[in-house]
């Protein structure tokens, strides 16, 4: 039997460690809890995890602080962040400061280990992720996440934030489903009702943009009834 | 209140004092007559001041009086604010309190099960209130965008979306989009936030409809503005709560027991507004309501 994956929970809130680790350990994963950031630090050495699950709100170290402490000491241990109600900003800070991923309370618990599952997948065991990059690159496609600015081969790109945002999500999220409701929420941060045709929207700017084929796509796939994808190869550069 | 006035009269005794000293001082050979007329003036541009001091003194005291009316307005409003979400939360979990005793495992699975669903509806209810609560928060710091947006799109898109959402038999909706002389002028913004604006009072003009009202989704220019409206043939809104309905989490008599985070229309309101705009309302009892956003129109696509 293959060793289980290990989780380190880290949440001040008991009403959530207390309810979410039994849930995630009957998703599979070996849970560890801490509860908040100094412990959490303490812990790391010991536990040796293969994703922290890191709340932002919390007393004595907050995650932010975590976050930016580890990746400063070249830890590149998968993090998922979850993020405050109401913080725009939090969200760009998540993958700025170099979570792989985030979610914001309040959550499905099915969706935290739909992300946690993904976010494991993908990872490059003590490389950087693709979320730390300062520049994404595919074929003659980059995204330059400080400026904001998109190019094709050199022309630079007019975009709207917002497309830029739902660009940067699924170059930085490669080869991963990613459903209209998560786009949704990458852009506006909550849920949005009909959605679907907003998302729907924005991507066909971006392909129109990008001189993108739906039927035969060489960056976005369109996933009948369930999303898209970003199909080609990300490269992430400093 | 008197120390504050005292002042006021400083120049006017000031230009009498020196009116009446100049008067009587004893210069050496000026006309008697010309020292007269200057003394006057004095006294005369003394009293000027004093005036002016008084009318600046009663407009600053109109406006500090106006700000403290509308800051006791504001305070008003966020107690009410609160004694509504409070009245809104204790429901919801009045409910989820009830529905977990009914958990026990002595109760029948069938009532459990019941009891579970029932629970969740309630979650639900209170997330979308809470989600709802963070738009709000949301728009007012959000950096808006501000691209060209094809109204008459936006509204044959939301005009679609309500004839998928509703039995066809049930209401006569109609949809009117101005074309001749010349097509709607398009508005500066974020087209995701209007549409919400405009799919929020649809979706309210179908809750308080009932099966044969009738719905209207209108477009007209007006001036430099463009006109949005949605008309319903429903119970209409008593004029006492008209004013009212756009505050977060109002509910009017006729709004019990319907559902929603009741800030439907607070949203509406804020996207308008932060677009430039404002929103009106125009009701009869037992005729019905007619909702309108006022949108200016970008300068670029206006003649």
């Amino acid at each position: 039997m293959p060793r289980l994956q290990t989780i380190l929970l880290v949440d001040d809130e008991r009403a959530i460690t207390e309810n979410l680790a039994p849930f995630l350990e009957r998703s599979g994963f070996d849970v560890q809890v801490a509860s908040d950031g100094e412990q959490a630090l303490e812990l790391l050495p010991e536990v040796n995890p293969d994703l922290l699950v890191l709340d932002v709100l919390m007393p004595k170290i907050d995650g932010r602080e975590v976050l930016r402490r580890l990746r400063s000491q070249g830890n590149w241990v998968p993090i998922l962040l979850l993020t405050q109600v109401g913080e725009a900003g939090e969200r760009a800070m998540a993958l700025e400061e170099g979570a792989d991923d985030y979610l914001n309370k309040p959550f499905d618990p099915h969706e935290l280990v739909a992300r946690i599952r993904a976010v494991l997948r993908r990872a490059r065991p003590g490389k950087p992720p693709l979320a730390a990059a300062w520049q994404l690159k595919c074929g003659e496609l980059s995204l330059d996440r400080r400026s904001r600015r998109v190019y094709l081969k050199s022309d630079e790109l007019t975009l709207t934030p917002k497309a830029v945002a739902l660009l940067e999500y699924l170059m930085t999220h490669p080869d991963e489903l990613v459903s209209r409701d998560r786009l949704l929420d990458v852009v506006w941060g909550w849920d949005y009702p009909v959605g679907t045709r907003a998302v729907d929207t924005r991507i066909a700017e971006l392909r129109r943009e990008l001189g993108d084929d739906a039927a035969d796509p060489r960056y976005i796939e369109t996933i009948p009834g369930q999303g898209y994808r970003f199909a080609a190869d990300v490269e992430g550069l400093e | 209140m008197i120390v504050r006035w005292l002042p006021i009269f400083a120049p006017a005794l000031l230009g009498l004092i020196l009116a009446v000293w100049y008067n009587q001082s004893d210069l050496a050979n000026p006309t008697f007559v010309l020292r007269a007329q200057i003394s006057a003036l004095i006294a005369l541009a003394g009293f000027g001041l004093s005036a002016l001091a008084a009318v600046g003194l009663i407009l600053s005291d109109w406006v500090e009086r106006r700000h403290i009316k509308t800051l006791l307005e504001a305070a008003e409003e966020r107690r009410r604010f609160l004694t509504r979400l409070d009245h809104e939360l204790k429901n919801p979990l009045t409910a989820i309190f009830a529905g977990l005793a009914n958990l026990n495992s002595d109760v029948p699975a069938e009532d459990r099960k019941a009891s579970t669903a029932s629970i969740e509806a309630q979650m639900k209810r209170l997330r979308g209130l809470v989600s709802d609560l963070r738009k709000l928060a949301d728009l007012e710091t959000r950096q808006l965008e501000r691209a060209p947006v094809d109204l008459s799109e936006l509204l044959r898109d939301n005009f679609e979306l309500l004839q998928e959402r509703i039995e066809p038999a049930s209401r006569q909706i109609s949809l009117s989009i101005p074309q001749a002389p010349w097509p709607l002028p398009q508005v500066s913004g974020d087209r995701d936030l209007l549409f919400l604006a405009v799919h929020n009072l649809l979706d309210n003009a179908i809750k308080f409809s009932s099966p044969g009202d009738a719905i209207e989704l209108r477009a007209y220019e007006d001036g430099s503005d463009v006109v949005i409206e949605v008309a319903d043939t429903g119970p209409g809104i008593p004029e006492s709560e008209q004013a009212q309905v756009w505050n977060e989490l109002y509910r009017g008599e006729g709004a019990r027991g319907i559902s929603g985070s009741g800030l439907g229309l607070a949203l509406v309101r804020s996207i308008v507004q932060r677009h430039g705009g404002k929103v009106t309302l125009r009701s009869r009892l037992g005729q019905g309501t007619v909702f309108a956003l006022h949108l200016p129109a970008s300068e670029v696509t206006r003649r």
